[in-house]
């Protein structure tokens, strides 16, 4: 009752002293769960869309598919997944594996493509085969475009985590949906809501910087203006 | 050159679906066959008692264990077990049960209900029905401690006398409803309230409590019972088909942990209505996780150690 009576603020501090290790448990699980669905997409989607890049015709098919699957509304695709995969965390790790795709394919293709012409031939005029153009001549000039598609893809995926609760996977999202079944959930569900948004904003802004650090324009015309 | 390619890149695709075949770490996968899975519900009377067998189980097994929280409903949470995606369902209650998932007609008397889903789940579901927890969620009509003094109520039948004096409150759906709803009510008892007012079921303690009903009809063993100190009325006449609560187990995860049927049978009649109430009160009412409530539960009662269980309970 002294409890009901607190204030907003002071219940959600009161929940986090009392809920603390519970509240970074669902975290880590949250944000590995997220971390693990990009990092498949990654593994996947960065050499295909190397792959299409030199396949023009295949890029539009590729491309389209990725495309597809991004239109079908995230709750939709977790119950399809769910029909196949069955409850649990390894379900939302395959859903946001799929969303990632997109963004990361269409980075990579984006990244490779603007690569100059000029560039290409001159590595080949040295003498350098054809995965060694790609390893030392596209992939770090791609890399920061790609970087962007990643950045893209986790926030969507921290996104996705929330809404894995349905699915019975836990994560932030348990916190939130408790909230809003309880009476006076209101502190409950800012007490997942903040977490989930936190993590979103400090991923963005973490592999934003490391997008910026890897865009070798910008280096480049560093050490230019130097000279 | 392109061919090397195309096999690293057919190599990548196979050993992704190798890894998502496999848990991984940290996540405790759902999908490997080791370790024991419980199926949660979504309230909080579900998610704690999840937790509480969860803690059981870690605490007298060396197994991994995983609480599947928030299925929707009873059936869901049946459709995990027989899915093989859970193997043990945290809570369940024979009255839902037995209408919900064996599509059976109420019964009324809670020792031949408790049969009934033992036998059907044995022989539909190939699942033990454990004996109850000690505690049912039923309806229930419930008074302030004021009111019931006044009038010296401790079962539904003391009201008549009183019963056109006073206001009561009721869930929307009761008043609607076939078998245990206003109409069986009205027939049963063979009385009625000055008037009945359809309210949503999570506001009636409240309403009570702050004296705007006399009397109203919740759900036994929410917290708030405990937080107001209301008085509950015994359904002298068994309106209400009974919902005692029990964990249900498959038989395969039996087989494979023969000590879990033990660890599950010392929770037998360990929680009674109040102590089922004072639980739900400190998640809702003091904002403390159902797991964190479990575990201090469990703490408490020194994981019912001393708690001597009859070998095979059947």
């Amino acid at each position: 009752m002294e409890i009901t009576d607190m204030s907003l603020f002071n219940q959600l501090i009161y929940y986090f002293s009392e809920n603390g290790q519970y509240v970074l448990n669902q975290f880590f699980r949250h944000f590995l769960m997220s971390i693990y669905g990009v990092l498949f997409a990654a593994i996947i989607g960065i050499p295909l869309g190397f792959w299409i890049s030199r396949h023009g015709k295949l890029a539009n098919w590729v491309l389209g598919i990725a495309n597809v699957l991004q239109t079908i509304p995230s709750l939709a695709m977790l119950s399809i997944l769910m029909l196949g995969l069955g409850l649990g965390a390894n379900t939302v790790v395959a859903t946001i594996f799929l969303y990632s795709l997109l963004p990361i394919l269409k980075n990579t293709y984006a990244g490779v493509r603007s690569v100059d012409e000029n560039l290409l031939d001159s590595g080949k005029g040295m003498g350098m085969t054809r995965s060694q153009v790609t390893r030392m001549v596209e992939l770090p000039l791609a890399l920061s475009v790609i970087m962007g598609g990643i950045r893209n893809a986790l926030v969507v995926g921290i996104g996705i985590a929330a809404i894995g609760t349905f699915i019975g996977a836990g994560g932030l999202g348990d916190i939130i949906t408790r909230g809003v079944n309880a009476t006076d959930g209101g502190a409950i569900i800012l007490a997942g809501a903040i977490p989930t948004a936190l993590m979103a904003v400090i991923s963005d802004i973490i592999l934003g910087w490391i997008e910026k650090k890897l865009d070798p324009t910008r280096s480049t015309r560093f050490s230019g203006r130097k000279e | 050159m392109n061919l090397k390619k195309e096999i690293k890149l057919v190599f990548l695709l196979f050993s992704v679906f190798l890894l998502s075949a496999c848990s991984l770490p940290g996540l405790g996968g759902t999908g490997d066959q080791e370790g024991i899975k419980i199926a949660g519900l979504a309230t909080t009377e579900g998610q704690i008692m999840s937790f509480i067998v969860e803690g059981m189980i870690e605490h007298y097994l060396d197994v991994d264990t995983q609480v599947i929280n928030n299925l929707g409903s009873s059936s869901v949470n049946e459709r995990a077990l027989l899915n093989g995606d859970a193997d043990v369902s945290g809570v369940k209650y024979t009255g839902t049960s037995l209408t919900g998932e064996l599509n059976q007609e109420p019964i009324t008397d809670p020792e031949l209900a408790l049969e009934k889903v033992i036998e059907g789940f044995d022989k539909q579901f190939n699942q033990k029905w454990f004996p109850s927890y000690g505690f049912a969620n039923s309806y229930a009509f419930m008074v302030t401690q004021e009111t019931a003094e006044k009038y010296h109520l401790e079962k539904i039948s003391d009201l008549e006398p009183y019963a056109d004096q006073l206001n009561a409150g009721a869930d929307t759906s009761w008043l609607k409803r076939e078998g245990d709803g206003y109409a069986a009510f009205l027939d049963l008892y063979n009385f009625d309230f000055k008037r009945v007012y359809p309210m949503q079921i999570g506001l009636v303690y409240d309403a009570l409590a702050a004296g705007e009903m006399d009397i109203v009809l919740g759900y036994s063993t929410d917290g708030r019972i405990a937080s107001y100190d209301l008085v509950v009325l015994e359904d002298d006449l068994n309106l209400f088909p009974p919902y005692d609560a029990s964990p249900v187990a498959t038989k395969e995860i039996l087989e494979k942990y023969p000590d879990l049927e033990g660890v599950l049978l010392k929770l037998q009649g360990q929680i009674d209505d109040e102590q089922m109430q004072n639980l739900n009160y400190q998640a809702d009412n003091n904002l403390l996780e159902p797991q964190v409530v479990a575990q201090d539960f469990l703490k408490e009662h020194n994981f019912f150690e001393d708690v001597q269980t009859s070998e095979g309970g059947e």
